[in-house]
């Protein structure tokens, strides 16, 4: 199973590195884009018998290192994989997501 | 009378309490690998400044989990004082022993400069042979030291006197000019509940001695060494 989990800063808290990247962005010329928020992205390879179980462990890891509570939200995406051999095309059997 | 010195893969200010406890001080003082599972008996536990696991993830984040940590959270159950001095308060605070979170500083620069702490709390074992409100010239040196609590937390912070230092002019005064990081409050350091458990960003252990530009950092240590003395401290092992 592979896991996507978006690692970001809660919508209160202040984002220094996300206010930096839209000034510069302004200064290029993207008036359009109007903010920023910066934050972390993790892949995991996950050994779990359905998409439940991945949940439970990616938001435990989640919880627990990926992001700190006081400070950060994450989201999980699960994608099931069968078996292929590497590099064969993937179908994404399900996709089910979970917000923190 | 004895300090601990934590040593991290990755601290870097390490050698630094250590000398102060050693050789300025007078005290036995022993580093302790994060990977041990004995303070060896010591009175005083100090987390050192620098860079544990290379900040990996987020400042102190793996720290947290090293196994030594186990015993210094033993240890501060039982009342014993533990301070946390720049990466070490980052430890503190990922693993809970201080509530809050650093975020990238205000500036997004490494901030590196001597700044003016205000002693808010004489009643630590840190802080108790200071001058209420004495003004501490001290330098930082950090990215992410941008203190932030939910407003509430802070609020209780406040109201039960656990912020310990805060940045402040040179006349005491908790300016936003005296911010160097964007600290919330001007927060520089602060208690847990119980008050031996103490964090703060400025390191003390690297003005201890006049040939350094300053020695105002030396009554942090001396708190501590008449803290224990007085045996306000002492923890049952």
């Amino acid at each position: 199973m592979r896991a996507r989990v978006f690692v970001t800063l809660k919508p209160s808290v202040f984002d220094p590195q996300g206010t930096t990247v839209t000034e510069a962005l302004h200064a290029l010329g993207f008036d359009a884009v109007r903010d920023v928020r910066q934050g972390k992205y993790f892949e995991l390879d996950v050994d779990a018998a359905s998409v439940e179980q991945a949940r439970r462990i990616v938001s435990e890891a989640a919880d627990k290192l990926l992001a700190n509570p006081v400070i950060e939200s994450y989201r999980v995406e699960l994608e099931e994989r069968a078996a292929q051999p590497a590099g064969a095309p993937r179908h994404p059997a399900a996709v089910a997501e979970a917000t923190k | 009378m004895k300090f601990a010195v934590v040593v991290f893969p990755g601290s870097n200010c390490d050698h630094d309490a250590y000398h102060v406890a050693k050789h300025v001080l007078g005290a036995e003082a022993e580093f302790v690998w994060h990977k041990d599972t004995s303070l060896g008996g010591a009175d005083v536990v100090v987390l050192p400044g620098g860079f544990a696991h290379g900040d990996y993830l987020r400042t102190g984040a793996i720290a947290r989990f090293s196994p030594v940590m186990q015993e210094v959270k033993r240890f501060a159950a039982a009342g014993g004082p533990v301070i946390g001095i720049c990466n070490g308060f980052q430890v503190l605070l990922e693993s809970g022993l201080l509530p809050g979170a650093m975020l990238r500083n205000r500036s997004l620069q490494y901030q590196c400069e001597h700044v003016f702490v205000k002693v808010e709390q004489t009643d630590t074992p840190f802080t108790l042979a200071c001058r209420p409100g004495q003004v501490l010239r001290i330098p930082i040196a950090h990215g992410e030291g941008n203190y932030y609590a939910e407003p509430e937390v802070v609020a209780r912070l406040e109201q039960n006197r656990q912020v310990v230092f805060r940045y402040t002019t040179a006349a005491g005064e908790p300016a936003p000019e005296a911010n160097p990081n964007g600290s919330v409050n001007n927060i520089a350091g602060l208690c847990n509940e119980s008050r031996n458990v103490v964090g703060l960003m400025p390191h003390p252990e690297r003005a201890c001695e006049l040939a350094l530009g300053s020695a105002d950092g030396l009554v942090v240590f001396e708190s501590v060494v008449k803290a224990v003395a007085e045996g306000e401290m002492s923890v049952r092992r």
